[in-house]
């Protein structure tokens, strides 16, 4: 190893002196070339196996080989879990590392990329990177949506594939013993929950069911697109989102009145988990567990698993997806969904040398060979081709350690930017997964989802000085008001001019201003 | 009659028995000293008597009352203890009052007791003073104080002394003795001193691995110790013991041990051959400028001057000897050989296996003023 | 001691003088005293230095990041380049309904907490030294110990099963009464008692330990002098053990004065709910969810200033006002 690295730098001098770039193609470079990279992220505190930097990941041996490029751990934080933590660590080092990679590091670098911390990258896409240049001509909103307030491109996010997130699940035996039939609309999926309340579907004579549950209490809003409110336009939770081309918040407008006064009657009417805001993270395991909660919005991937755990517990289990019921305004629509970027991946920073090289190593994850080698590792190794197809091997797909972990390993599937191959999740998803997701895919349930803007200066100063103190009272009241103190009804009107008073115009339309800026 | 009587009182701590059976009987007004090595049950027996201590077992009695399961402030006793045990945050009047008001006594007889106590003991002037701010013998005072104004039957002191130096010590030494001959309450009083006891006590109970050694008043305990430990323990610099063989003589029998002989007292207890310890006091050693029949000859090897006094270290064989004498004019060569007598009455005679005093002896009546003087 | 010398007439000028010029000799040689003392005393000196780069560098350098607070702070641009903006922060501070209810919350809840937590290690103290069992005393202290040793986020969940509606013991227990289920944690009126006794039952154990040293400290004379002056053991308590450890008592509370503004901040993001903001939500808790959104580490800054001030304020107080009335402080 030792030998190795030596080598290596003595070759990095080499390069350093004269950078024989080839013109185009792959590799880069003749001569390896040495680059420091910072790669914070949960699963490793460090680019190299496990956040072990002396263990070089197999992916990373094949792009040095492909590429020329040779990456070197330079990460900051390296103690600390906490991303956000490392990230300021770094930037108050001054100086950064070649490439700065990793986990949310879109906030930081779109912040910090205008005042000079990290190079934009719209240039060099164009002239160097064709494979990357022909992602964002094909999707020029996600090309808006990850810009700066300069308007300008600050990092490669990591690119997720594939739509589904969460969906409704139902005990179906408890709706096969009370006779009844999946609930199609609101009023339907209504009357069921009162049936799992009031009939005494586990049988165990007590009246214990929890007709609608859910892990993290936010989904109870999701029950808001039920009475065409919205709960959230993003994966985040009580995000804005876009109506007919205007940045608007779901809780300040006329229909989250109504669905909040309806989510009210069916948390008082015992619809609804009472302990929703406290039983937390293991409540579904829980409350499937011992046979007691009917109906839930959560994860295809992880929900599904159930049936297979509980068959033997609970004789009949059946926990499965159903399409979302038709809103009270006729609408049937799944809000929760992949978000299509995320805001990890990696940067260039402004004291990068080879911006070029770096770049055009950025554009080899985007050819065919590399974003296959960043999916599902190594050829021949973890997967081998079948028909055109990638496809893991069996020993992969029969491993007891989960295949994401497996890849995490190998350096696949880590937060470098790069667009992910939905392929690879389907292979290890399970039956009831798949069933679930095609059965979603026999309507057209999803909505555009907000991507976020990029606010400048003065707008970022608005919305600091204002947005955390309103979304603390939109979250005050809509407890109060679901916990059934407080009628949101009565209060509506004090309600809107609080909010008013409280600067929600001036934060709508500083985002609006940017949403202009950056979409139009 | 408040006196203190202790009936076959024993202490065991689980199967460890440190006091066995301690018979005592102290009159009303008595000044009585429990003295004797650490480790030997003074203090412990002094507790059990406060009540600071379970009795394991006989009959403990004051004023005619069994006690062993009095409560400790049912016994009428006060205690002074050795660290003092003043409180910290209070202030000297504060602390002399603490007993009564605990007693929820009335406030002007609080005062009135107080003050009283403080003029006894000459602390009118430190009244508001807290303990930090007390010398040694003040503090002292202070925790007579708190014992005497409650007016208890018995006191009971546990060496409240030790923590003095010196001067301080021989001065509220004193000042106890006035105390008790002016209060005339029963008091027991525990110390390790010798000098203390010698001085301050009406009886002498000298104790020795939980057991009682020897009963007697200061002079009696002096002048006829019942044995090698009492004989050992009281007075300063202790009593010489060198042992030897009876021998027949022509006069009566005769002692011989290194070379040397010395005439005995006729007592019918003793019979040639037998091994016994011979004691003689530092003071009884009476130098002579020649050998005569009937000294003793040892080598000088260390003159301590006290003044009007010199104790002289010698040797006998290889055993140490001292003797106590007025200062002499010439100055002892260390090295050179001296002569010494002993009257007869004097020697102190003990069996040299059982260390107890042979029967028959009865020394120094010449002396006995002594005793008088230390029971007035 | 200094033995003034009686002056007489004309001699008093040469005195004088002679005094002088005394005191002028005296100067040098009290550096050269100091000297002496550094090179006998050397070992003392070098044991001190870790302790003294220690408070330097961890607690004296950061003081120079808190001018951010004043600063319209950019990680990247570092604290220097950074331009100054005056108190804009503080004025956004207090010009935030949220902010200044955050603050009285504060207030509130450390005082509640001050009020009933303090006395209770103290109690808990004197209570464990009357247990005479050896056996007996140290299982009791053991079981309060314990949860001092329990992370934050087990005891939150031991509080929040505690308190839930459906499985909860207290529930349960007021169910005997015929009393309807109250959702405790979503109740802005149970928010602070949970907390404050939360805190209680989790620290209480373990801060005795230090009330216990104290009492261990009482010479136990002075409780048989006690004894045999006929005091009960109340009386004891009363007259001997508080005021024993009543200096200990109050250095304490010069302390716990001082951190008045600290509540547990994880405690309560563990335990609050956006229902329980109105009486849950403190200092620390704004800032953090202030922060999140983007980092606005200079109004942090400006509010961690704003709490320190005011800590120092009170430290000095409770130590003024304890120095005058119990002789009794921390410096």
């Amino acid at each position: 190893m030792r030998i190795r690295t030596s080598l290596a730098a003595a070759l990095a001098c080499t390069a350093l002196t004269s950078p024989t770039l080839a013109d185009d193609g792959f590799p880069i470079v003749d001569e390896p070339l040495e680059l420091t990279i910072h790669m914070h992220w949960p699963r490793a505190q460090g680019y190299g196996v496990g956040g072990d930097t002396s263990k070089i990941y197999p992916v990373e041996e094949v792009a040095r080989e492909k590429t020329g490029i040779w990456l070197i751990d330079a990460t900051a934080g390296k103690n600390t879990k906490d991303n956000n933590e490392a990230m300021n660590l770094l930037l108050a080092q001054g100086k950064l590392p070649d490439i700065v990679g990793g986990n949310r590091i879109q906030q930081p670098v779109n912040q910090y990329g205008p005042e000079g911390a990290f190079q934009p990258l719209d240039d060099l896409i164009e002239e160097h990177a064709p494979h990357i240049k022909a992602f964002f001509d094909e999707r020029p909103e996600l090309r808006q949506a990850i810009s700066a307030h300069d308007g300008k491109m600050y990092y490669i996010p990591y690119l997720p594939d594939g739509k589904y997130g969460r969906a409704w699940y139902i005990r179906r035996d408890w709706l096969d013993k009370l006779g009844l039939e999946t609930p199609d609309n609101v009023d339907e999926l209504y009357e069921v929950l009162k049936a799992f309340r009031d009939q005494d579907p586990n049988g165990n004579g007590q009246k214990d069911e929890v007709p609608y549950f859910a892990r993290d209490w936010e989904e109870v809003l999701r029950l808001l697109t039920l009475w065409d409110a919205r709960s959230s336009g993003s994966d985040t939770y009580h995000d804005f989102y876009v109506d007919d081309g205007e940045v608007v918040h779901p809780y300040a407008v006329e229909a989250y009145r109504d669905g909040i006064a309806n989510i009210a009657k069916w948390y008082a009417e015992g619809l609804i988990d009472p302990e929703i805001f406290t039983r937390g993270s293991s409540s579904r395991e829980y409350l499937l567990g011992e046979n007691l909660g009917g109906v839930t919005h959560d994860w295809f991937a992880s929900t599904s698993g159930y049936n297979q755990a509980l068959a033997d517990k609970i004789p009949g289990f059946d926990f499965s997806p159903f399409l979302p019921p038709e809103s009270a305004g006729g609408v049937r629509m799944e809000e929760h969904r992949r978000i299509p970027i995320k805001p990890d991946g990696w940067a260039i920073s402004f004291s990068n040398e080879h911006p070029e090289e770096t770049i055009r190593y950025f554009d080899y994850w985007f050819t065919e060979e590399g974003r296959n080698l960043s999916n599902f590792g190594v050829e021949g190794k973890t997967w081998n081709m079948v028909d055109g197809e990638p496809v893991f091997t069996d020993e992969v797909l029969s491993s007891s350690t989960p295949v994401n972990s497996q890849m995490y390993l190998e350096g696949a599937q880590i937060y470098r930017g790069y667009w992910m191959d939905y392929r690879y999740e389907w292979q290890w998803t399970s039956e009831g997964a798949r069933e679930g997701i095609k059965l979603y895919d026999t309507e057209d349930l999803l909505v555009d989802q907000f991507l976020g803007v990029a606010l400048n200066k003065d707008e970022q100063e608005v919305y600091d000085r204002f947005w955390p103190s309103i979304q603390t009272y939109m979250l005050e009241r809509q407890q109060a008001w679901i916990l059934g103190s407080g009628d949101v009804t009565a209060d509506w009107d004090s309600y809107v001019s609080t909010l008013d008073r409280m600067g929600l115009p001036q934060v709508l339309e500083a985002m609006n201003s940017a949403y202009q800026r950056q979409y139009n | 009659m408040s006196g203190v009587r202790l009936d076959g009182i024993v202490k065991a701590y689980g199967a460890v028995q440190v006091v066995h059976g301690i018979e005592l009987d102290v009159q009303e007004g008595e000044f009585v000293v429990l003295v004797g090595p650490s480790g030997c049950g003074k203090s412990t027996t002094l507790r059990m008597i406060a009540g600071l201590e379970e009795i394991s077992g006989g009959t403990l009695t004051i004023d005619g009352r069994k006690m062993n399961r009095v409560a400790p402030k049912d016994r009428d006793v006060a205690m002074v203890f050795q660290n003092y045990a003043l409180y910290p945050h209070l202030n000297v009047a504060e602390n002399i009052a603490f007993g009564l008001r605990i007693r929820k006594e009335k406030k002007e007889l609080i005062k009135s007791s107080v003050d009283e106590v403080g003029g006894i003991l000459g602390l009118t002037d430190y009244l508001e003073r807290r303990p930090a701010d007390l010398s040694g013998g003040q503090r002292q005072r202070v925790a007579m104080g708190r014992a005497i104004v409650r007016r208890p039957k018995v006191f009971l002191f546990d060496e409240p002394l030790s923590n003095l130096d010196a001067k301080l010590r021989t001065q509220m030494r004193a000042e106890i003795k006035r105390l008790h001959n002016r209060l005339g309450a029963t008091s027991i009083y525990v110390t390790h001193d010798q000098v203390e006891a010698m001085t301050l006590a009406d009886r002498i109970v000298v104790m020795h691995d939980g057991r009682i050694e020897q009963v007697g008043t200061p002079m009696e305990l002096f002048l006829n110790p019942v044995n090698t430990f009492v004989a050992g323990f009281l007075g300063s610099p202790p009593m010489n013991m060198q042992r030897a063989t009876v021998v027949a003589g022509e006069g009566g029998p005769i002692a011989e041990f290194k070379g040397q002989s010395l005439p005995l007292p006729a007592l019918e207890a003793l019979r040639p051959g037998q091994e016994i310890v011979i004691g003689i006091r530092p003071e009884y050693a009476e130098l002579r400028t020649a050998p005569e029949p009937g000294t003793m000859q040892v080598d000088v090897d260390l003159v301590e001057t006290l003044g009007s006094e010199a104790l002289i270290h010698c040797m006998l064989g290889d055993d140490p000897f001292v003797i106590r004498a007025e200062t002499i004019g010439q100055p002892l060569k260390v090295g050179s050989r001296v002569s010494f007598a002993v009257r007869p009455d004097l020697l102190r005679l003990f069996d040299a296996r059982s260390g107890r005093a042979l029967p028959g002896q009865r020394a120094g009546e010449a002396l006995s003023f002594g005793a008088e003087a230390a029971a007035q | 001691m200094t033995h003034v010398p009686e002056i007489q007439g004309n001699r008093t000028e040469e005195l004088v003088i002679e005094a002088r010029e005394a005191q002028r000799e005296r100067a040098p040689s009290r550096v050269a005293r100091v000297g002496d003392h550094l090179k006998r005393e050397w070992q003392l000196y070098v044991m001190l230095i870790p302790t003294v780069i220690w408070l330097l560098v961890f607690l004296y350098k950061p003081m120079y990041g808190l001018q951010i607070a004043f600063k319209d702070y950019s990680i990247f641009r570092g604290i220097s380049g950074s331009p100054w903006i005056g108190l804009e922060h503080f004025q956004t501070l207090f010009n935030n309904d949220q902010f200044l209810r955050a603050l009285k919350n504060t207030v509130i809840m450390s005082a509640y907490g001050l009020l009933f937590g303090f006395p209770v290690p103290i109690l808990l103290a004197v209570m464990f030294n009357e247990i005479l069992s050896p056996w007996y005393r140290k299982t009791a202290q053991t079981i309060v110990y314990l949860p001092h040793f329990i992370s934050s986020v087990i005891i939150a969940g031991i509080v929040i099963t505690a308190f839930s509606p459906s499985a909860g013991i207290v529930n349960t227990f007021l169910g005997w009464f015929g009393v309807d289920p109250i959702y405790f944690l979503t109740k802005p009126e149970w928010f602070r008692p949970i907390f404050i006794g939360t805190g209680i039952w989790q620290e209480a154990g373990f801060q005795s330990i230090v009330y216990l040293a104290a009492i261990a400290g009482i010479s136990p004379t002075l409780y048989e002098s006690a004894v045999v002056d006929g005091a009960s053991r109340w009386q004891m308590i009363w007259k001997i053990t508080i005021p024993s450890i009543l200096p200990t008592i109050i250095i304490m509370l010069i302390i716990r004065i001082g951190n008045i503004l600290e509540i547990s901040f994880e405690m309560i993001i563990l335990l609050y709910q956006p229902a329980t903001y109105a009486t849950g939500d403190v200092v620390n808790t704004f800032i953090y969810r202030q922060g999140i959104q983007g980092g606005q580490y200079d109004l942090a800054a400006a509010a961690g200033l704003f709490n320190a001030v005011m800590a120092f304020v009170l430290v000095i107080s409770a130590n003024t006002l304890s120095k005058r009335f119990s002789r009794t402080s921390l410096w």
